[in-house]
């Protein structure tokens, strides 16, 4: 599918996330094949992409907690402009899908293990990983085995 | 909602203020000549200087500045003469901030911190290559987290939301190529629009995908421009030029998420504004001549007949027929083209378009009965307001 692991010694040229302060635990989790978001220690909210502070208490009392990798296809596209370099002329079109989050998160990702025909919104998906390099793993999802 | 404001104050600044004066660049002429020297203050500049000629004010009339997408209102004020300005304000380069400087202005106008207040826009995206798209350096979301997998571009968010309305309502892309048609079709009665040339349903269905489902008759121009509205008190207007168009009613909702889209396609935000726009007005949907909606994408203006009431959820798909929003239908939309064919000045023109109707000067695309219009657009920020011809 679009996103494949990358062969160690060919060049990765699509972009990639920077890793910062903020955001290390998640890219940590990702490696460690864990999908993690943080949590309000004070409320119990979730959020994703990653903040501050609870955008409900404004506090900075959270902490980064596994999640179930389960969610389903809010929506998909495929993408066939090339606004990116790195995708080879034969990926497109590109599937892009944003996920809703068994916890309440919507979250940008793509699909694997499934063709395009076969997807559908409100498809029930689950977690996977692809590693990128030795910092970078990128979490993709996949039909939820039954 | 007990912090709620009472929404009927809205009435208060019924009709306080109008627009005098509007002026554009000329879109087709220079959209033909690109120029990467072309600055977007070059572009303001003519716009201003066709808005106060439009008006028959000076520019030392002028004592209010809201400027968007230009970088700095500074060197604008410079380019222009306007060295003690009294009320100035900055907006950015998004298409939701053109109705929200026109509320700005009234608001300032309306409550004694200014007089005349120029609002101007300059766009010189083509000539710099701008593509909407293909953001990936820096620290935000988008490039962290949508950029890795080649997400990118508010078509594509657009493209999310229509697959979603798609699959909860069976909309099919039929009805986006009658609102790409139909702009074209108004685009051809336009001197001043970019693209002319009539298209037919044959044509959207063979254009190339952008991000699938929609394609590249659904998006909107690329193009540079220019464009300007002055407002000033529905008093003074009397005295101007022209007929005044008055600011009748306007309001503010909003739906601000990080992913952009909304489950709801913004109908509870759009439905917020329709309330309070019919609850202020003595217009309603039926009493308006014309539409103008912030067009993008075509999808967007789908989003918007459904969350302003003029369908149900779920129905404008059967709703839009070209009898019902052609120049002599029921709603007439984007009568001048919209961001599809006529420029994309992201929400700009549309503004203007609206007072050229109201004035009755568009010719063979002038509308019947313009008495009151409606101007809307759907985002995570969404304005919408009635105009009025006033007397």
């Amino acid at each position: 599918m679009t996103t494949e692991s990358a062969t160690p010694g060919l060049s990765y040229e699509k972009p990639l996330p920077p890793v910062l302060e903020l955001t290390k635990p998640f890219w940590d989790g990702c490696r460690e094949g864990v999908l993690r978001i943080q949590f309000c220690n004070i409320c119990d909210l979730p959020w994703f992409p990653p903040a501050e502070a609870c955008p409900r208490c404004l506090q900075d009392d959270w902490e980064w907690r596994p999640i179930s990798g389960q969610g389903t296809v809010w929506s998909w596209i495929r993408m066939w402009q090339k606004y990116f370099p790195g995708w080879s002329p034969d990926e497109y079109p590109y599937t892009v899908a944003l996920i809703k989050l068994e916890e309440g998160p919507y979250m940008y990702s793509t699909l694997v293990e499934i063709e395009d025909q076969d997807v559908t919104c409100d498809l029930a998906v689950e977690v996977d990983f692809r590693t990128v390099n030795d910092e970078i793993t990128l979490p993709v999802f996949r039909p939820h085995r039954v | 909602m007990s912090n709620q404001p009472d929404r009927r104050d809205l009435r208060n600044l019924q009709d306080k203020t109008a627009i005098v004066g509007v002026g554009t660049t000329e879109f087709g002429a220079i959209y033909r000549d690109l120029d990467p020297e072309r600055s977007a203050y070059e572009l303001g500049l003519i716009a201003f200087r066709e808005a106060l000629r439009d008006a028959g004010l000076k520019r030392t009339d002028v004592d209010g500045v809201i400027v968007s997408r230009l970088p700095h209102y500074g060197r604008m004020c410079e380019m222009i003469g306007l060295r003690h300005p009294r009320f100035v304000n900055v907006l950015p380069g998004e298409g939701r901030q053109s109705g929200i400087a026109l509320q700005y202005a009234a608001l300032a106008v309306a409550n004694g911190m200014a007089e005349v207040v120029a609002c101007i826009y300059g766009n010189n995206g083509r000539s710099a290559g701008a593509k909407y798209g293909g953001e990936s350096r820096g620290i935000s979301t988008q490039a962290m987290f949508e950029a890795p997998y080649g997400m990118t571009s508010p078509g594509a968010v657009t493209s999310m939301m229509f697959r979603r309305h798609q699959y909860r309502y069976g909309t099919t892309t039929e009805p986006l190529g009658h609102l790409a048609i139909s702009n074209r079709a108004n685009a051809a009665l336009n001197p001043n629009a970019v693209m002319q040339r009539p298209i037919t349903m044959d044509d959207y269905e063979g254009a190339r995908y952008i991000a699938e489902p929609l394609c590249l008759l659904d998006y909107c121009l690329i193009n540079d421009g220019g464009v300007c509205f002055i407002v000033t008190s529905a008093e003074r207007a009397r005295d101007l030029k022209h007929t005044p168009v008055l600011i009748h009613a306007s309001s503010q909702a909003s739906d601000i998420t990080p992913v952009y889209v909304a489950d709801d396609f913004w109908h509870e935000p759009m439905s917020q504004i329709a309330d309070d726009l019919f609850a202020n007005s003595e217009a309603q949907r039926e009493d308006l001549a014309f539409a103008q909606l912030y067009d993008n994408f075509t999808p967007t203006m789908l989003f918007t007949l459904e969350g302003m009431g003029f369908c149900e959820p779920g129905e404008g798909g059967d709703w839009i027929t070209p009898e019902r929003i052609g120049l002599h239908g029921e709603l007439p939309l984007n009568t001048g083209g919209g961001h599809t064919s006529e420029s994309y000045m992201q929400g700009w023109a549309l503004h203007v378009e609206a007072v050229r109707q109201l004035r009755q000067e568009c010719g063979d695309r002038q509308v019947d009965n313009a008495e009151y219009g409606l101007y809307a657009c759907a985002a995570p920020l969404a304005t919408g307001h009635i105009l009025r011809r006033g007397d």
